[in-house]
């Protein structure tokens, strides 16, 4: 078995090996450096890279590739897993989606792929990230989370050919019933996007929510999801659970919010949305209501803000359109 | 109890007649010169009463607070209402703003608004404000109830000031009609600088309720128990015509214990809000970087889990619990 090297995770043979990848420097000249994970199985098979908090305050993620590789049996594993549970940390230290040390363009991570060796922080992260993904990764899963606890979707690329049809079987594996057969335009810079360009399929998890709305029942039930999805692609024995008929979308609309406020949600995930559907309601400094959120489309709610409060501009509601089950 | 015939004037609000006006109290100033103003609702009774003073968000994100004090005031109907009610939903306001505790133009260590009371119109921009707060605050108010939010949406605790005479009674049975199972008699030496222990030292019964969890773990569920366990202690005063409800026998604890983390790490609760702890019980486990449980931490004192901390992150000194000590069923 040839020897798996990322960062300073070095693994010759079945087992887990534990490591760091520097992605970059701090101020005071420390690395910057992500914990990885690997894990190679008893037998030959495919390699499954997974990794959460691209975004740095979507701990979700991190736990579930936690779970997941504590409850491991390699004996019992085909293949290889690469993990990487905290991709910005820098961001998940500050408790933010962005690291603190990127100054100009943003600093999404997940619109940085395949990155930049010579770019801004979050661009020579990515690169650094991406180099080891693209020279080992079979399949991506990468592992988000949104506002509330009630989160429960995915998305896979919509790519042409295998790398389509094989996302598209990861993702019903993993069987959320709102999944959207992403169109390959959108999400541009995102390691998913990227990574299908280069022929490798991926799915994209938002499930649980951030801050003081993680839940330990969520995390239970992605890892769960996941395993299954290792039962698809042959890494695990057993029955691949069939999840039934999901609810696929043609595309999904980020809605912004144009006023701001207290905020009470008035509809919960999953929940189907007519247009004019109310989505929560705006309240003033004394409580007295000064407007009601009606939804812009039809569709199904992906993920709604939480309140308490809502500047202008912020994300009101993630809608997937056009639902039909498939 | 203010007399019919007096004005309640608390900074724009002036109230002369029966029922519901709004304004703003001038708390300071910001650093472009716009005066910080914090909004005001003042609601008076067709009848005779006392004059019950509500305050939300003394810690910025704190907003449960401010959404219990609104949905009261929404369903309140002042003809059918004997007293005042004063309500400031939002006393740190530009801490709320930006969704956290302190306000950004809080200065060297004096940012906990509610450790400022009675405040110092000289002082610290949080101690300015508290001075702004409190000064109608006593000279209005009959009876007074500052209201909390902490970690996690399961949490539902009170404490009252435990005075001597009567503020003590008077405070205990407001605590007794708002009626959540977790209370504590505070101890008066407890909590210095907070608003509840300035006001009980000036003669005024005290309440703080804690309820619900800040910002994503905000839910109306909380809102609507809030709302109608501060309607039941308005029953209890004479505020409102209903018989008040009855709660019967609450847990009563001897003092609290705040516990800090002293590691830090990925942090995934154990336990409930309301579970019994004894000394040794698992709370929580922290989780590496690389997923390894790295230690179960046990509490360090028998009781009753006040707050605790949800995870997901955890840095050496955050709260990680808070307990009750001695619970006693009374």
């Amino acid at each position: 078995m040839a020897t798996l090297r990322i960062g300073t995770a070095v693994l010759d043979g079945t087992g887990i090996a534990r490591g760091y990848l520097k992605v970059g420097d701090m101020p005071d000249g420390r690395p910057m450096q992500i914990p990885v994970l690997l894990a190679q199985g008893a037998r030959p098979g495919p390699t499954l890279w997974i990794h959460g908090c691209v975004h740095g305050n979507e701990a979700c993620g991190a736990f579930v590739v936690h779970r997941l590789m504590r409850e491991l049996d390699t004996a019992t594993l085909s293949g290889t897993i690469v993990a990487l549970p905290i991709l910005n940390i820098t961001a998940f230290r500050s408790k933010a989606r962005m690291s603190p040390f990127e100054g100009f363009s943003g600093g999404d991570l997940n619109r940085a792929f395949p990155g930049k060796a010579d770019g801004t922080l979050t661009e020579q992260m990515a690169h650094a990230i991406y180099t080891e993904l693209k020279a080992h990764a079979g399949y991506l899963v990468d592992l988000h989370t949104a506002m509330t606890a009630d989160v429960r979707w995915a998305l896979f690329p919509n790519a042409p050919g295998e790398v389509g049809q094989k996302s598209e079987s990861m993702a019903r594996a993993f069987g959320f019933n709102s999944t959207l057969p992403a169109p390959i335009d959108i999400l541009a810079g995102s390691a998913m996007m990227v990574a299908a360009r280069d022929g490798i399929p991926g799915l994209i998890v938002e499930a649980g929510g951030k801050g003081p709305a993680f839940t330990a029942a969520l995390v239970s039930d992605v890892v769960e999801r996941l395993r299954n999805v290792m039962r698809q692609i042959g890494m695990l024995t057993g029955t691949v659970a069939q999840h039934g008929p999901l609810t696929y979308f043609s595309n999904f609309a980020w809605v912004r919010a144009v006023q701001g406020g207290l905020f009470q949600r008035a509809v919960q995930c999953g929940e189907r949305l007519k247009a004019g559907t109310v989505l929560g309601h705006y309240y003033d400094l004394w409580g007295q209501p000064t407007g009601e959120a009606l939804s812009p489309q039809a569709g199904v709610v992906l993920a709604i803000h939480p309140g308490p409060i809502m500047a202008s501009g912020e994300t009101l509601v993630h809608i997937g359109l056009d639902p039909r089950e498939v | 109890m203010a007399p019919a015939t007096t004005v309640i004037r608390v900074g724009t609000a002036e109230a002369a007649g029966v029922g519901v006006t709004r304004g703003e109290l001038r708390v300071g100033d910001t650093p472009d010169g716009e005066a910080v103003t914090i909004p005001v609702a003042i609601v008076r009774g067709a009848g005779e009463g006392p004059v019950l003073w509500i305050n939300g968000c003394v810690h910025g994100d704190e907003f449960c607070g401010a959404f219990i004090i609104h949905e009261m005031l929404r369903t309140l109907d002042a003809t059918s209402l004997s007293g005042v009610v004063v309500a400031l939903p939002i006393l740190n306001i530009t801490a709320s703003q930006r969704g956290q505790r302190m306000s950004p133009f809080a200065t060297f260590g004096f940012g906990d608004l509610n450790r400022c009371f009675p405040g110092n119109p000289g002082g610290a921009f949080t101690d300015q404000m508290a001075h702004a707060i409190y000064s109608p605050l006593r000279q209005y108010a009959d009876y007074f109830i500052d209201f909390h939010t902490a970690l996690t949406p399961d949490t539902r605790w009170a404490l009252f000031a435990n005075a001597p005479g009567d503020v003590g009674r008077k405070s205990e049975g407001i605590a007794r009609a708002f009626g959540l199972k977790s209370t504590l008699p505070a101890p008066m030496d407890i909590l210095g600088g907070s608003s509840m222990i300035a006001a009980a030292r000036d003669g005024i019964p005290s309440l703080i309720v804690e309820m619900g969890g800040i910002g994503p773990a905000f839910e109306r569920e909380t809102v609507l128990e809030g709302a109608e366990r501060l309607r039941n202690v308005m029953r209890h005063l004479g505020m409102l015509a209903e018989k008040p409800t009855e709660h019967g026998p609450l847990t009563y604890f001897s003092n609290f214990a705040w516990v800090n983390a002293t590691r830090g790490g990925l942090f995934e609760r154990a336990v409930q809000c309301g579970e019994r702890v004894d000394k040794g019980t698992l709370v929580g486990r922290y989780i590496g970087a690389h997923g390894d449980i790295v230690e179960e931490v046990k509490s360090p004192h028998a009781g009753i889990v006040l707050a605790i901390n949800p995870g997901p992150a955890m840095a050496t000194g955050d709260v990680l619990v808070h307990i009750g000590l001695d619970p006693r069923d009374t």
